[in-house]
């Protein structure tokens, strides 16, 4: 035990040395969350600008144009006066989407003979586009129904007959879990999952390599220390510091970006652990196992957008080819990000977890025995060589 | 003169060449990423998202209604719970993204005119999901519940297209423009290679000064008589082709073999593409000169590169963000790069539109090689 303590011990004494080591350690992973964060903080895609061409100026059509205007997600632009001019602002970003009311707008819904009312919007960008069509199709179904209850009036329909013909049937929608659509309550989780994997992964990743460069870790192959030992004491500052990490960034994802983190303490007590020796002790194999601290730099870094993208966090596996699903699945980010939305976001209990924690807890498994499990008896191919002209 | 630019140069692509990390990272990890990101968008379209459809009253009516969900090519009825409890769980295991729950007494209740209630539940925690499936239900809503009044309507005598233009004056007609079939391949596939693409050519550029005079060779190229100036040129044109030479094969894999559609002229794409190169090489050779060494000089470049993506408004909108965040993110070339390149992809403004994007590019590229050059005399 006294050994593990006195290799973490320098470890630590290493990561403290070491301005940019530290920053990367302890304040690279808060502000990325913090940079992030403030990206996605308000959440919801509100005051769209839009144009509206009325072609009709009747008074039917100047009220479509009023519950456009009362509508929180947009943001009307007045001035609009034609298709053309509409095209050419959403072409040039200027204006998200367009809604067009035909001439004899009023009269056609006057007499029943049906009348169109054009939606169009800049699809260059789905995320705003899906917002747009949702909230003008909200807006139209409430002036449709509004038109319904006049014409019924018009016929000398009481108010509950009224009622029963346009409420026939009527539907609620509840959204579960993110009642507002709020796009940081999505996606912040699986940003965080993903700057622990990548900054904990990173940095217990040049905890071998650094001594490879200074030539030093000849002293830990030639000691007596057993291999599980050395795993042991040079991951155990990188475990602290990753868990204090992953407490610190959900404490500020939910302090900052007002994102409720529900569920059980316990449980992301667990995922964070199992996931933390997962990243830490894959790390450390991979410094076993590397050249350098440039090689390790180079390649790791790289690592975030191609994990995030097949994770099915955003876009799902479902709709994935299965080879991507299958090499997904075998990459912790995978489970911990549902993980987390599963606890931290629907804040479920252990039985809807029971088979993320199984998989997570048989990947921590595998990577401590991959790092713990090393020969000290390795054909030394970190003694340095005749260096190429990139080695420093 | 030409000859010392062309054998710097060519001695600087041999080097990047040689070197075998480098060479994958800058030449092949884009274009796998990209192969990689269109097998993931691989459905292209979000339809058929999965539906749970609790059925209590098991009438005619009912079932109709059940039909017209299970018509809707937006949903795919997937499993038929018993019970609220039962569908409750399905949503929660994610089983079902969406719960359709028909209550009890519906049949008699729409045909004795007494009005019914139908309850969607959707999950909101995945909003690409969430946000297809509330447009569903509204649009499943309106025309089942204008179908049944029209039928009330007929009752009452009312003529058939009369009772249908009463209920449903109004017709929604949605027209997406530059992405009409609402692909999320197109939208996101290329520009999150080109994301990857990026931050390779700032780890290549981040050698840029440092690769050089931090390496024991430096002596021996001042010996040369060559200026520092004409030296560090020379390679930077070596490593600017290198990024134009990954990033071709990037647009012809995209456009030519996976059809994305393209609004520009290919030469209008890559010339900017050539402005943004120039662009985040210069920051890269900034990072280089301010860097004690190779490895910091990666480290902060990919501090920078890594969250720039996101912060260029691309996906998340710009206009979504915070006033102060706008402002910071146009301090990065890549917020110019991305969004100059969605106007260019799938818009093709005119020049006056794009001019913004590439004289500011042009411009950052003056102030950071500038920089990057006091950076270096000091240094040196």
């Amino acid at each position: 035990m006294r050994q593990i303590l006195n290799i973490a011990f320098y470890e630590a004494l290493h990561i403290f040395r070491n301005r940019v080591l530290t920053l990367m350690v302890l304040v690279v992973p808060l502000f990325y969350a913090a940079v992030i964060g403030s990206a996605y903080v308000e959440g919801i895609f509100d005051s769209i600008p839009i144009g509206i061409v009325d072609l009709d100026h009747s008074q039917l059509s100047r009220e479509l144009v009023d519950d456009f205007k009362n509508c929180p997600q947009f943001s009307v632009r007045e001035g609009v006066k034609s298709l053309g001019v509409l095209e050419r602002e959403v072409r040039e970003g200027r204006l998200k989407a367009g809604v067009v009311i035909p001439e004899n707008f009023e009269k056609d819904v006057i007499n029943s003979r049906g009348t169109e009312v054009l939606v169009a919007y800049d699809a260059s960008n789905l995320i705003s586009a899906y917002n747009i069509r949702k909230n003008a199709l909200q807006v139209i179904n409430t002036l449709n129904a509004r038109c319904a209850a006049s014409y019924l009036a018009g016929k000398g329909m009481t108010e509950g007959e009224i009622k029963s013909t346009l409420d026939a049937v009527s539907y609620e929608y509840q959204v579960w879990y993110n009642p507002t659509l709020n796009y940081a309550v999505f996606i912040f989780p699986g940003i965080i999952m993903m700057i622990i994997h990548q900054i904990g992964m990173y940095s217990a990743a040049l905890s071998v390599t650094r001594e490879k460069n200074y030539n030093s870790w000849v002293q830990f192959t030639a000691s007596p220390v057993p291999p599980w030992k050395i795993y042991l004491g040079k991951s155990l500052p990188y475990f602290i510091s990753n868990f204090f990490n992953y407490a610190l960034l959900l404490w500020f994802a939910s302090e900052f970006i007002n994102i409720k983190i529900k569920g059980s303490t316990y449980l992301l007590v667990l995922l964070g652990l199992l996931y933390v020796i997962i990243v830490t002790s894959i790390g450390f194999f991979i410094s076993v196992h590397s050249k350098n601290t440039l090689q390790v730099t180079r390649y790791m870094l790289l690592l975030s957008v191609p994990l995030f993208m097949i994770s099915g966090f955003t876009w799902p596996k479902a709709y994935m080819a299965h080879w991507v699903s299958v090499i997904a699945d075998a990459v912790p980010y995978t489970w911990m990000a549902e993980g987390i939305r599963l606890a931290a976001i629907k804040g479920l209990g252990l039985e809807f977890l029971r088979k993320t924690i199984k998989v997570l807890s048989l990947m921590a498994v595998i990577s401590v025995i991959l790092g713990a499990v090393f020969s000290k008896r390795e054909k030394p191919s970190y003694f340095p060589k005749i260096e190429k002209v990139y080695y420093n | 003169m030409l000859r010392k630019i062309f054998a710097v140069a060519a001695r600087e692509f041999q080097l990047i060449w040689r070197d075998a990390a480098l060479r994958r990272i800058l030449f092949f990890v884009s274009i796998l990423s990209l192969l990689l990101f269109f097998a993931v968008y691989n459905a292209q379209v979000l339809r058929g998202i999965p539906t749970a459809v609790l059925d209590l009253d098991g009438t005619p009516q009912s079932r109709e209604m059940q039909q017209s969900i299970e018509n809707c090519e937006d949903l795919k009825v997937v499993l038929y719970p018993t019970n609220y409890k039962e569908l409750c769980g399905i949503i929660e295991k994610g089983e079902a993204v969406v719960g359709i729950v028909i209550p009890e007494n519906f049949g008699r209740d729409v045909t004795e005119g007494k009005g019914s209630k139908i309850l969607s539940v959707i999950d909101g925690s995945n909003l690409i999901y969430a946000n297809n499936a509330v447009s569903a239900v509204l649009t499943v809503a309106r025309t089942h519940s204008a179908e049944l009044g029209v039928k009330t309507l007929i009752s009452k005598g009312v003529h058939y297209s009369r009772a249908q233009y009463a209920l449903m004056g109004v017709v929604f007609r949605d027209e997406p423009w530059f992405n009409p079939t609402l692909n999320y391949a197109f939208f996101v596939v290329l520009a999150m290679a080109l994301n990857v693409w990026q931050q390779c050519c700032t780890i290549t550029a981040s050698y840029n000064i440092i690769g050089e005079m931090g390496s024991r060779s430096w002596l021996q190229i001042k010996a040369l008589g060559i200026s520092k100036f004409l030296f560090f040129f020379s390679k930077s044109l070596a490593h600017i082709a290198g990024f134009m030479l990954a990033v071709i094969p990037l647009y012809i894999t995209a456009f030519g073999i996976y059809k994305v559609p393209l609004e520009c002229s290919p030469a209008k794409l890559l010339l900017f593409t050539l402005v943004f190169a120039v662009s985040v090489h210069s920051l890269g050779t900034l990072i280089s000169a301010l860097c004690s060494d190779s490895v910091n000089a990666v480290r902060i470049g990919m501090v920078i590169a890594l969250p720039s993506f996101i912060l260029s408004g691309y996906t998340w909108p710009l206009e979504a963000m915070p006033v102060f965040v706008q402002k910071a993110a146009k301090f990065f070339p890549q917020t110019w790069f991305f969004q100059g390149f969605s106007l260019l992809v799938f818009k093709n403004p005119g020049w006056e539109v794009l001019q913004p994007y590439i004289f500011v590019l042009m411009g950052m590229s003056c102030i950071f090689y500038l920089l990057s050059s006091a950076a270096a005399a000091v240094r040196s």
